[in-house]
């Protein structure tokens, strides 16, 4: 059996919650180390204001890692971010050797200064999961927020 | 040496024009009197040719003063404003924030209207109102609104009001070459945020919180040219910023800007600020416009909106795209710093009397990069309008 056709659902699941789990622990390295060489990430919006849909990150390898790399050197809001996600479809594809998931995100944000967690954005996450050798990785990942009032904003992304 | 609560007190040693009141941005008196004195009279970006492209588009608009307007690109191809609200019983005419309709109609007794303001149905009118109620008479309220300088839409309240012309002067001919050309919005984002609207338009008057900004730092601080930027102040409480060559290949992981902009040189930027608080910002490939909208004293909904030219290829609208996202989106790298800053000031300033007390416009460097006249100049202006100095708003005894 091909590496692809050995892989579960639950494998695929877990994967993706592993990109969550690490981001909210600051991970970077172990984030990064979820995806595979070629990734493409990505946030995207709907602006009923304008009628456009509109592209709020677009990066690649190198941009994520420059993104996490120069953090230290920003002033950043340092209340935590707690990404909670649900996977709702998983369609697995031996012959091509990827899943496509699709999940729901809510992102809340607590306050250093007391503790108080507020939401902070909705939207839908849509993964592409090679499962070729090496166990599956995440290739692309477009996040679709519902929330477009993103309050002072964040520089580390969901 | 720290200072007891009589020294924190005590007025700077500077002079008047030098310093700032903090219950100017915490009063609720004055913040009322801010919208009827400032807001009524003053000409406010609405919005932007390009969202309102086709004839019967319309664009809903929360005016500072805190009326509920409406924008619609008519059938002759004139954008006209109104209150958006129905005149039977004062319902929200146009409930979506954008869309195309050849009649406006309020859900809640199918009252309608053209694009021109005109009542142009009542439902079972003849049964209910007979012959005493002229279409005339419930028409809506027109908005004086005119398109200008880069294709913005630009409201106001005041019939009476000098034209826009008047009112802008020369503050934006520094940008006149460079928004000659059709522009679109690509990026619109509200930002609601604790604190006062004019601490967001301050931030935006003086380059000396470049400090705050890591990617400003080591792009333009350290760079030549950056302390040669000069502030101009104009009539009316605008001041503009003059450009230099921003080199962001400094940046980690950054590169020189892929594209440019007509007129402007290789990593040129400009900046001119428009009283009460609009703000055009030309940095090399990309514009951003804010517009505040006060909604409290300590609350403020800024509109953030990056365009790009019109007639931009698919690969140069990306680029654009992506250089206004690396420092200005959501997640960019000087938006959030910046709006970290002027929230922690509303944090310091929301028990007014007892926190912060003064606030510092004292640099002057010969109207360079980090004076702080163009703070002086908008204060000045705002004296002028509400008849309350800025550094003593309550006639208090020195």
């Amino acid at each position: 059996m091909s590496v692809a056709g050995s892989v579960t659902r639950t494998d695929v699941e877990e994967l993706i919650y592993r990109t969550f789990l690490t981001l909210d622990a600051r991970d970077f390295e172990g984030y990064l180390a979820l995806w595979s060489p070629d990734l493409h990430y990505s946030v995207r919006a709907f602006s009923p204001e304008i009628r456009r849909d509109m592209v709020w990150m677009d990066l690649d390898r190198s941009g994520l890692e420059t993104l996490f790399r120069t953090l230290g050197r920003h002033n950043s809001d340092p209340s935590p971010l707690t990404r909670h996600a649900t996977v709702c479809t998983v369609a697995l594809d031996v012959s091509r050797q990827q899943a496509t998931v699709v999940s729901a995100l809510q992102v809340f944000r607590t306050e250093l200064d007391g503790g108080e967690t507020q939401l902070f954005a909705v939207g839908k996450v849509h993964d592409t999961v090679t499962l070729a050798e090496g166990g599956p990785r995440l290739r692309a990942r477009e996040i679709r927020l519902e929330t477009r009032r993103l309050g002072i904003g964040s520089h580390i992304p969901f | 040496m720290s200072r007891n609560a009589r020294a924190w007190a005590e007025r700077p040693k500077f002079p008047p024009t030098h310093y700032v009141d903090t219950r100017l941005y915490t009063d609720p008196e004055i913040f009322e009197e801010e919208r009827r004195k400032i807001f009524d009279h003053t000409w406010i970006i609405a919005c932007h040719e390009s969202e309102l492209a086709a004839p019967y588009d319309y664009r809903t608009f929360r005016h500072p003063g805190g009326q509920n307007l409406v924008v619609v690109r008519g059938d002759d191809q004139v954008f006209r404003a109104f209150y958006n609200i129905c005149p039977h019983r004062g319902n929200v005419l146009v409930q979506q924030p954008a869309g195309n309709a050849r009649a406006l109609t309020c859900i809640f007794h199918a009252w309608t209207f053209d694009c021109r303001g005109s009542s142009t149905g009542i439902a079972r009118r003849k049964e209910g109102f007979q012959d005493r109620l002229d279409a005339a008479d419930v028409g809506l309220r027109a908005v004086r609104a005119t398109v200008g300088y880069g294709g913005f839409v630009w409201v106001n309240l005041d019939d009476e009001a000098e034209p826009l012309a008047s009112f802008i002067g020369s503050a934006l001919d520094i940008l006149a070459p460079h928004i000659s050309a059709p522009l679109e919005v690509f990026h619109y984002q509200q930002v609601v945020v604790d604190t006062n609207f004019k601490l967001w338009h301050d931030t935006n008057s003086e380059f000396y919180h470049d400090y705050m900004h890591y990617f400003n730092r080591v792009t333009g601080m350290q760079q030549p040219g950056y302390f040669e930027r000069r502030y101009t102040p104009f009539a009316n409480g605008h001041a503009s910023v003059g450009s230099m060559q921003v080199q962001y290949d400094r940046y980690d992981g950054s590169s020189e800007r892929k594209v440019g902009w007509p007129g402007l040189a290789p990593g040129g930027w400009l900046l001119v600020d428009i009283f009460p608080g609009m703000t055009f910002n030309l940095r090399t490939s990309v514009i951003r416009v804010d517009t505040v909208i006060p909604l409290a004293p300590n609350k403020v909904l800024i509109e953030l909106r990056g365009l790009g030219l019109a007639g931009d290829t698919a690969e140069e609208r990306a680029a654009r795209v992506r250089d206004h996202n690396a420092i200005w989106g959501p997640f960019g790298r000087n938006l959030h710093e910046d709006l970290l800053g002027v929230r922690g000031q509303g944090k310091a300033m929301r028990d007014g009397s007892t926190g912060s007390r003064w606030v510092l416009h004292g640099r002057e460097e010969d109207n360079t990069i980090h004076d702080e006249v163009g703070m002086r100049h908008y204060y000045a202006t705002w004296s002028h309008f509400m008849g309350r100095s800025a550094s003593n708003p309550f006639g208090e005894a020195p």
